[in-house]
């Protein structure tokens, strides 16, 4: 009888456990399906979305060139709905088939563990051993496995040890944050070169060229954005800026071959709520040139937007620095002084208070110092310069002409002696700066004063001469203007008297430069006029480039850089 | 392997995807002008207090109930009930968040800095358990933790770790809690919730690198018991020491033991100790002799470990990721590297200058200095403590559970037949009456 039982009770086992087991085993199939799916799925994720997204992307570089193309603009739409139906589906799918395949794991434990626990062997104790020396022999392997952990852990920190680690010493070592004064001298770190004189450093610069036909040319590279700030020359690069109402950005190319090297994006912020952007279209979006202080690049754009880069295109910093209430649209030129980067930004009539100096860390954005200006809005560039013994920040701006100590913004002195809309910059040669109020006059004021030196240290003021946009240059002897109609006057330097004028019957936006005993004038068509320096106008060369320029030449060792209104050129000899 | 074993193998391995594919990237906004209204950005809102009042009183109430289950009723069905009712909470529905393990950081952040505040649940979490274990052991272990929970839930087919060799892979546990406290104190970083194995399981989503190693331990699970637990719980390690204090334990007999040796290969995590044989002849001056030398090595493996910590200082100190962002930053400026990071464009937005970061990251190395020196003379004092500890001959008369790594659990209960007559006894009582 009890035998019987027995025999029914492992028969009913038998049975529990075939239905376990094959529970477990329909677990393990719906597993194994919903793993397939899932797999699948992601598969599916990983390689056809990339792929529709890369095309996406191209389609949407496509509709920038071409705005109008409707179908495009479709096909980008259908395509857009497909990527989002594709990947909400995919996600929904994977939700609900990895619930479902918990589900089936679960099953397949839980039978699974059942079914084992039916089959379990009942413990056998064997005939044990001499336990006193097992122990014994169990510790001493288990002090070897402390041991061994010793060495694995003394072995991962030599690994780790190994790794390298930045000193950030070597910082130190990698010299100063910023080129010196020397290095600045041979380079055109800035609108018009070092100082904003207009000088070349070299004289080896081309006479002849012609941009229609290639002669003379080195290279040509389209710039992407308009603008009609000038190209500014460090070394081997070149660097300039560019904006459209949607966008603005940094360019650098090759100086010896015109590619282009990298492209920087400049972000922006919104605007306040009722205000409106308005610009003139002489200003442009971009007419503001950039600086460099040999180890950085900045820019600075209409919309208050101020910005760093390294010689490698990565962004360092950004700034806003607030929409400028500007008439014509805000058009300064960026200085530099060591590693500090300087705004004029003037802004208002100048009874709001609104103007102000401000000098940044180059390296980190950060205001270094910053100083209020009793001037109405101008479109001047501030000039670093060494004068009187003494590194001098001058700016002019309706009504003054100002000195400051570039390190702190401290004022030096200033000289109540201009008015108008300003936008020529100033130049400082023969220990006089020189001044220009549009339509009106060039003043002359000594460098040397302390104060207000309004009545003691304006040397003199020439009222024939007030160009309204170019800027003076003059090779210590002579300075010359040119009015945006094309009429160029030499005056004498030491006393301010007019030596000749001449007509060269072109527009100009261009302001003049100096090379060697050479004057070069661009006017607006692309013709350089090169003239000898002197008492008398002597024009030596015409070329042509063949594209209408505003911005002032660039000029390098060797080479003169030029900005058309679409393109880049660079003229020289090939090395 | 048995089938069995062969198709759970499979079925675990691919899990991972499953998991992965749920925590696919949202994509970005549509870019056309529909006259569509974004609506506005929408944060949730921090976790009610009251649920953590709820959290703090469910572990209670799940301490209190696995105690009653381990030392009095006794019965793995009911614990292992527990535990499962544990994982569902603790893991699933809470996300494995907030757990003991983790609330080491917490508290220890809150010794090393002042300005940190730390949650209640935080503190509940780390000071509970370890209060039961004091005064009844690791019952937080055998019911209620949800990590040691879902590899009890996978163990299949235990198969025996030599205990020599667990002494030795022990030290990770030792080796990453001290890691967590350093980090914790001075990096800057939770590393034990970063590096949560089971964090994927329990969220249904998670980064691959985790769930790869989620999915190893629960592969390596089937057949060793609770690898995570024996070998790298850094709040186990806490445990272990807290137990052996304990006053009461679980015991594999109700009452006496009578030596039968069922209960040898009962438990799967290695934790049931046998009674200590005789002294060989001549072994006990090799003994003393050995344990004078571990007792002089001691301060040597403190000095070494914590010289080596102190020599590691800039490489430890990477955890942190102002030094790592220093670093990179450095690295860009010095033309080193191409292109730049999010870390190193955030940077660049605050304002702060490259000189300013480069000093901080290097005042942080100068914390880890000492904090290396710590975690490596730590480290030397485990190494060392364990050499001394197994040099040390312990005498025991019967088979019992392991005052520290016993994780309560109630396996051995069934195999021993003084439990069995005790279990047939209150059946016969109960049915008696």
């Amino acid at each position: 009888m009890a035998q019987a039982t027995g025999q029914t009770r492992s028969r009913d086992n038998d049975v529990r456990y075939q239905t376990l087991r094959n529970t477990a085993l329909v677990g393990a199939v719906f597993s194994a399906i919903f793993t397939v799916l899932l797999v699948m799925n992601l598969v599916g994720s990983a390689v056809l979305g990339p792929r529709r997204e890369t095309r996406l992307a191209a389609m949407k570089l496509q509709i920038q060139k071409e705005p109008r193309n409707q179908q495009l603009l479709s096909d980008i739409r259908r395509l857009d709905l497909k990527i989002r139906r594709d990947r909400i589906w995919r996600l929904d799918f994977a939700n609900k088939a990895t619930f479902m395949l918990l589900g089936s794991v679960v099953v397949l434990l839980v039978a699974g563990r059942i079914a084992g626990n039916l089959k379990k062997d009942l413990p056998r104790p064997q005939q044990q051993p001499d336990i006193g020396e097992m122990q014994i022999e169990e510790a001493k392997r288990a002090r070897w496995a402390v041991a061994g952990g010793v060495v694995v852990l003394v072995a991962a920190g030599l690994l780790v040890g190994m790794s390298g680690w930045v000193r950030f010493v070597q910082a130190q070592d990698a010299g100063p944050a910023f080129a010196s004064a020397e290095e600045m001298r041979q380079q055109w770190p800035r609108f018009r070169g070092p100082g904003g004189a207009g000088v070349s450093a070299y004289t080896n610069i081309p006479m002849r060229w012609n941009g229609k036909t290639g002669e003379g040319i080195l290279w040509e590279s389209r710039v992407p954005l308009p603008g009609r700030n000038s190209p500014v020359v460090w070394k081997d690069r070149v660097f300039l800026s560019g904006a459209d109402p949607n966008g603005r950005q940094v360019y650098c190319l090759d100086a010896a071959k015109g590619q282009l090297l990298w492209t920087g994006s400049v972000p922006t912020v919104p605007l306040p709520q009722g205000k409106e952007f308005k610009l003139m279209e002489d200003t442009g979006y971009a007419p503001s040139t950039m600086a460099t202080d040999g180890r950085r690049v900045y820019a600075i754009f209409p919309t208050g937007d101020v910005t760093a880069f390294d010689f490698q295109g990565r962004r360092l910093w950004h700034k806003n620095l607030g929409l400028p209430d500007n008439s014509y649209g805000y058009a300064s030129s960026l200085e530099t002084y060591q590693k500090l980067v300087l705004i004029q930004f003037d802004q208002g009539d100048g009874k709001e208070g609104k103007s102000r100096f401000i000098a940044l860390d180059g390296t980190s954005g950060q205001i270094a110092w910053e100083t209020k200006r009793d001037t109405a809005n101008s479109w001047t560039s501030p000039i670093v310069v060494d004068v009187a013994e003494q590194p001098q920040l001058i700016t002019v701006a309706k009504p003054l002409v100002v000195s400051y100590n570039p390190a702190n913004g401290a004022e030096l002195w200033r000289a109540k002696c201009v008015g108008g809309d300003v936008a020529p910059s100033p130049i400082c040669a023969g220990g006089f700066v020189f001044a220009i109020e549009p339509y009106s006059q060039l003043v002359a004021v000594r460098a040397d004063g302390k104060g207000d030196v309004t009545k003691t240290h304006v040397a003199w003021h020439m009222e024939d001469s007030g160009p309204d946009i170019c800027s003076p240059v003059s090779d210590g002897k002579y300075v010359y203007t040119l009015e945006s109609g094309g009429l160029l006057l030499c005056i004498n330097v030491a006393d301010g008297k007019k030596l000749y004028e001449m007509d060269v019957k072109e527009e100009a936006r261009a302001s003049p430069s100096i090379v060697g005993d050479k004057l070069y004038l661009l006017d607006m068509k692309g013709v350089m006029h090169i003239a000898q320096i002197g008492p008398e106008y002597k024009e030596v060369a015409r070329c042509e480039l063949g594209e209408e320029c505003f911005a002032s030449p660039a000029f390098a060792d060797g080479r003169i850089y030029l900005r058309g209104v679409d393109k880049l050129y660079c003229i020289g000899k090939a090395p | 392997m048995t089938r069995w074993a062969r198709i759970l193998v499979l079925a675990m391995t691919l899990l991972v995807p499953s998991v992965d594919a749920l925590g696919e990237l949202r994509f970005p906004p549509p870019e056309f002008e529909t006259g569509y209204q974004f609506p506005q950005t929408t944060v949730p809102g921090p976790k009610a207090v009251f649920h953590e009042y709820i959290d703090s009183a469910v572990l209670l109430a799940a301490l209190l109930l696995a105690t009653y289950l381990i030392l009095k009723r006794r019965s793995r069905r009911a614990i292992f009930g527990l535990m499962i009712l544990s994982l569902l909470y603790f893991g699933f529905w809470r996300d494995g968040c907030i757990c003991p393990i983790g609330a080491i950081q917490n508290v220890t952040l809150t010794i090393a800095d002042n300005s940190y505040a730390i949650p209640i649940t935080a503190g509940v979490f780390f000071i509970l358990p370890l209060l039961f274990t004091l005064f009844v052991g690791r019952t937080f272990c055998g019911a209620v933790c949800p990590l040691g929970a879902i590899q009890d839930a996978v163990l299949l087919r235990p198969v025996a770790v030599p205990p020599w060799l667990e002494s030795g892979l022990r030290l990770m546990a030792y080796t990453y809690l001290g890691a967590a406290v350093l980090f914790a104190a001075i990096g800057n970083s939770f590393v034990i919730c970063r590096y949560d194995p089971f964090i994927g399981f329990f969220r249904l989503t998670g980064n691959w690198n985790i769930l790869i190693i989620g999915t190893s331990l629960l592969l390596i699970g089937l057949f060793i018991g609770r690898p995570y637990c024996r070998f790298l719980c850094p709040y186990g390690i806490l445990l272990r020491h807290t137990s052996r204090l304990s006053k009461w334990r679980v015991t594999i007999t109700p009452n006496e033991c009578v030596k039968c040796r069922l209960c040898e290969g009962a438990c799967p995590f290695g934790a049931i100790r046998e009674p200590t044989g005789d002294w060989p002849r001549g072994e006990y001056k090799i003994a003393k002799r050995r344990l004078a030398l571990f007792l002089l090595l001691l301060p040597i493996l403190v000095a070494g470990g914590g010289w080596g910590g102190y020599a590691l200082k800039e490489r430890l100190a990477r955890v942190h990721p102002r030094v790592r962002t220093a670093e990179r930053v450095f690295l860009e400026e010095t033309g080193q590297v191409e292109g730049t990071t999010n870390a190193s464009d955030a940077f660049r937005t605050t304002g702060r200058t490259t000189e300013e970061l480069y000093q901080e990251a290097t005042a942080i190395r100068g914390r880890f200095a000492v904090g290396g020196a710590l975690l490596g003379g730590f480290l030397g004092l485990v190494a060392g403590g364990k050499l001394v500890a197994l040099s040390v001959r312990r005498r025991r008369t019967d088979y019992e559970a392991d005052r520290a790594g016993c994780f309560a659990c109630g396996r051995c209960y069934q195999y021993c037949p003084k439990e069995r007559e005790r279990r047939k006894k209150s059946t016969v009582g109960v049915t008696g009456s």
